[in-house]
């Protein structure tokens, strides 16, 4: 067939012409306030759109489960969406789904995020409702007994996908027993063991304003939410106290190989160590060196080598996990059993490549503008908006985080790059669990030892 | 807590993005206010090009819709539908592999691909300062389309099906159940081929099939963001007016006979719970019972006051998981989905009669008004939601374009709101019965190990 060719000289040009770093990307109005009730409220009024996004923060993630109790922040928020003291579970869903609204309640590592969505003209029976959950939950122990079935259901359904079993056994191993030492659904055994005291008494402890971050995103007036809020979460006021941060977890040196036996075709790869809390000024240098590695998707190294040049997996990626502790920093990937040890040697090269050879200016410049002209996508819609706000205040980014943001990774020099790549990368200290056909893949490290011996 | 969409249909270049279509198969509209915005054209290569403006955020997306996916393909070459889009951004005459998503990227953009049965849709999300350069790379890779490393990427896609599929018991469920409802029709294999099938494909199959279906007579472009229509209508034309076009692409033929008897598979497979799948034969959306299929969809497993929800997960607590799902856009007529993931100590067979006694209880009494109006109010809803979104408003554009005139998303939303209480029943009563039922079962065989912290494997030095 004959298809003209079009002449792709002048784009070429005017890509080398767009080098430049743009210095004001897109505008986000917020407004913050400090409630009566000690929340923190944030506010970017939306009108293009009749509907409205409200999102609020407590300090009641996972990483507040007692020891021996991991799951309680998971099955505490997911009971605290089963009715409050006046309605019933169905009486609420059928509420809720009749005017098309969802009302959630969930708890990630670190904080428990009560949500809801609504069209403009149900706003007000949807917050209603919401605060309602949240301040005269039911908290029955029918309701959470059921729920915590659930959960068990869930865990099980979950532990049938071999990725996310080496991922919950990587961060069990990596964080042993403290706060991060567990995903925050927890496991069979401790679910089992959680009981509806535990979970009223978990709610009670941790469900306060005094440490709540509220983010409201779309078609609302910014001074009449604030009122509605002031009274809203009266008896939810008080102080959470404050968590002191774990012991940062040490990996010695040496690979750390655990390999759990399963007959499936891929073998699924977690390689990891510990990584920064998001406060870490090294945040901004390590978004740019991770880009460049395993995050920058067919722009990254990592892609580059094991994906695009020898085939050997759909899917490979690194990535720090920061948060108000310290987090981790893996690599995951899968690939078939027999091209495990293929594909672990060409990570570990990499990552040392990262170490010892500085990356090249055209790298350095693709991550940058990359993750300069990015931003406007990661706040182009109400419920990014909304999870962008938390982050601000829950880390005080600042209102004006949006346009600090490209001087933070312009900044960043090569050096930068290669320093955090030796302060943060460890190559040679590291936990590796593999969920694999044991057999096929054969998994052997000592031949991924560098050539100079290490360790 | 909605569920989200479990069948995965659409397989994505990489995996992200793989359960937004279930979301857009249910959004619509009521007013004309969409559609009436939107700037159509033809250009005399019959490349037709759909812009919208949406200034709701500074950015852009750009799509470019081929009617092409695995519903064109056939017996021994299953899967070459979604092999070629993984080779589109393997280099064209101009580029080396992979530079398409590097210069997106660099240019502060998000670029991916997705196949479907019905077509294959290629996609950027950029800064909408941008836009030129998704436009003349798309372009591009239309007309000069020469993928380098065949082979590494015929690898790439095998480990992608041994991820989704051979590793993953529920889909190998949805798969062998597919095969058996749809025995005539392409329909019948899965969208990303057999496995087989695929170490069998070659890089001029490959070739020929772009040189077929990817044209600009075969092809719609949707833009929608925060520019100007008319200079990005210039550019689009600029960019694409001159690829030419070869010969027709063949129709696809093949038709479904009528299924006269239910289909029973089981699937024995090492897994953690058990699971069924129940397909049903149903017309798409050249028939307005579709609109009340689509309320049927709702009413059964969308929201937690949902029927099965409530009496399987709520009340008998037999499920992990339930839900519906039903494509009224697919191209030929296709299956109303129900599955379930079942809970440890629960008879597969008694999760069955209720949902056979749900059924009969919904096609022998009329749903009341106020039932009704929930599932409708869901439908507005999440159609407004949608629209916060200019990815899924590209998205539907697109799809009604597919079918022959993305002006019929306006009739969605009135066709929604014209379903009885009566009609629910009658459709019920006409497709969800035994004889055009296919169930599959997954049986689980083995106990799958449950490792727990504290090193369970051997630590290697």
């Amino acid at each position: 067939m004959a298809k003209t060719k079009p002449n792709l000289a002048p784009l070429l040009i005017a890509l080398a012409l767009l080098f430049l770093i743009p210095t004001r990307l897109c505008a986000l109005e917020i407004k913050r306030y400090v409630l009566n009730n000690g929340a923190v409220l944030l506010v970017s009024e939306q009108h293009q759109l009749p509907m409205v996004t409200v999102s609020i923060a407590f300090d009641a993630g996972s990483r507040r489960d007692p020891e021996g109790k991991a799951g309680l922040a998971s099955l505490t928020a997911a009971s605290l969406a089963e009715g409050t003291r006046e309605l019933s579970a169905s009486e609420l869903n059928k509420k809720i789904d009749f005017m098309g609204s969802s009302l959630t309640v969930s708890a990630d590592r670190d904080y428990a995020t009560a949500s809801c969505v609504s069209l403009k003209k149900f706003f007000p029976q949807t917050l209603a409702l919401l605060t309602s959950v949240l301040t005269d939950p039911g908290l029955r122990d029918e309701d959470i007994l059921r729920k915590k079935t659930e959960q068990i259901a869930a865990l099980r359904s979950a532990d049938e996908e071999p990725g996310y079993v080496a991922k919950r056994v990587f961060t069990e191993l990596l964080f042993d027993h403290q706060p991060y030492g567990h995903l925050p659904e927890g496991d069979l055994d401790s679910v089992e063991r959680l009981t509806p005291q535990d979970v009223r008494e978990f709610y009670h402890t941790y469900y306060h304003t005094g440490s709540a971050v509220i983010a409201v995103v779309g078609d609302v007036d910014a001074e009449q939410i604030k009122g509605e809020f002031d009274k809203a979460l009266a008896k939810l006021q008080g102080q959470v106290a404050p968590q002191p941060p774990p012991p940062p977890p040490k990996v010695p040196a040496g690979a750390h190989v655990t390999k759990i036996d399963r007959n499936v075709t891929q073998a699924n790869i977690e390689l990891g160590f510990e990584g920064i809390a998001r406060s870490n000024p090294d945040f901004y240098k390590l978004q740019v060196m991770n880009y460049i590695l395993g995050g920058g998707g067919f722009a990254s190294r990592l892609v580059k080598q094991v994906r695009s040049k020898a085939g050997l997996a759909y899917s490979v990626a690194s990535f720090f996990t920061p948060g108000k502790f310290p987090g981790s920093f893996q690599v995951v990937l899968q690939t078939k059993n027999s091209s495990a040890n293929q594909a672990v040697r060409m990570v570990l090269e990499e990552l040392r490549n990262m170490q010892t050879r500085p990356v090249s200016q055209k790298e350095l410049e693709g991550a940058k503008r990359f993750l300069i002209g990015s931003f406007p996508l990661k706040i182009d819609r109400q419920s990014s908006i909304a999870s962008f706000l938390l982050q601000v205040e829950i880390y005080g980014l600042g209102l004006d985080y949006v346009d600090k943001y490209p001087k933070l990774i312009d900044a960043v020099t090569v050096e930068d790059v290669q320093n955090v790549a030796r302060k943060y990368l460890h190559p040679d200290a590291y936990i590796l669990v593999a969920v694999a056909n044991q057999k096929e893949a054969a998994l052997d490290v000592s031949s991924a030892a560098p050539a100079n011996g290490g360790h | 807590m909605k569920t989200s969409s479990i069948r995965v249909r659409v397989i994505n270049r990489v995996s992200v993005l793989v359960a937004c279509c279930a979301v857009l198969a249910i959004a619509g509209r009521a007013s004309c206010a969409l559609t009436d915005a939107v700037r159509a054209t033809t250009l005399p290569n019959g490349l037709r090009v759909l812009v919208l403006e949406n200034h709701k955020a500074p950015v852009a997306t750009f799509m470019v819709f081929y009617k092409v996916g695995s519903r064109n393909e056939k017996f021994g070459a299953t899967g070459i539908s979604h092999l070629v889009e993984h080779l589109m951004f393997r280099g064209t005459k101009t580029l080396g592999p992979e530079e398409f998503s590097n210069i997106i990227q660099e240019n502060g953009g998000t670029d991916n691909a997705f196949t479907t049965e019905n077509y294959t849709a290629y996609f950027e999300v950029i800064n909408k300062d941008h836009l030129e350069v998704p436009i003349r790379l798309e372009a591009d890779r239309m007309a000069n389309f020469a993928p380098q490393g065949f082979d590494s990427e015929k690898a790439v896609v095998m480990e992608e099906r041994r991820l989704r599929t051979e590793d993953n018991p529920q889909d190998s469920l949805y798969e062998i159940a597919q095969s058996q409802a749809f025995i005539q029709h392409p329909y019948h294999w899965p969208v990303i081929g057999w496995m087989n099938d695929l170490e069998h494909l070659t890089l001029e199959d490959a070739l020929k099939y772009h040189e077929v279906y990817y044209s600009p007579q075969n092809a719609i472009i949707v833009a929608v963001g925060d520019f100007d229509a008319d200079k990005v209508m210039r550019q689009i034309s600029e960019n694409f007016s001159q690829i030419k076009n070869g010969a027709k692409p063949p129709p696809v033929t093949e038709v479904e006979p009528p299924q006269k008897g239910e289909r029973r598979v089981e699937l024995r497979r090492p897994a953690e719970l058990a699971a069924i799948a129940e397909a049903f034969h149903v017309p798409n959306y050249r028939d307005p019972d579709s609109f009340a299929l689509e309320i049927v969809a709702e009413l059964l497993a969308d929201g937690k006051s949902s029927r099965l929800y409530r009496k399987l997960v709520v009340e008998k607590r037999m499920v992990v998981s339930v839900d519906t799902e039903y494509d009224r856009l697919s191209v030929d007529p296709n299956l109303f989905w129900i599955t379930a993931q079942i809970r440890p100590n629960v008879k597969v067979d008694d999760v069955i009669g209720v949902i056979d006694d749900e059924i009969a209880t919904l096609r022998d009494k009329a749903p009341s008004d106020d039932e009704l109006q929930k599932a409708k109010n869901l439908v507005q809803a999440s159609f407004v939601y949608g629209q916060d979104s200019i990815f899924r408003e590209a998205m539907l554009l697109g799809q009604y374009e597919m079918l022959g005139d993305y002006r019929m998303l306006d009739q969605y939303l009135v066709g929604i709101d014209r379903v009885t209480p009566q009609d629910v029943s009658r459709v019920v009563g006409k497709y969800l019965n035994r004889p055009q039922r296919t169930l599959a079962i997954l049986i689980p065989t083995g106990v799958l190990p449950h490792p727990a912290a504290g090193p369970a494997g051997s630590t290697v030095r």
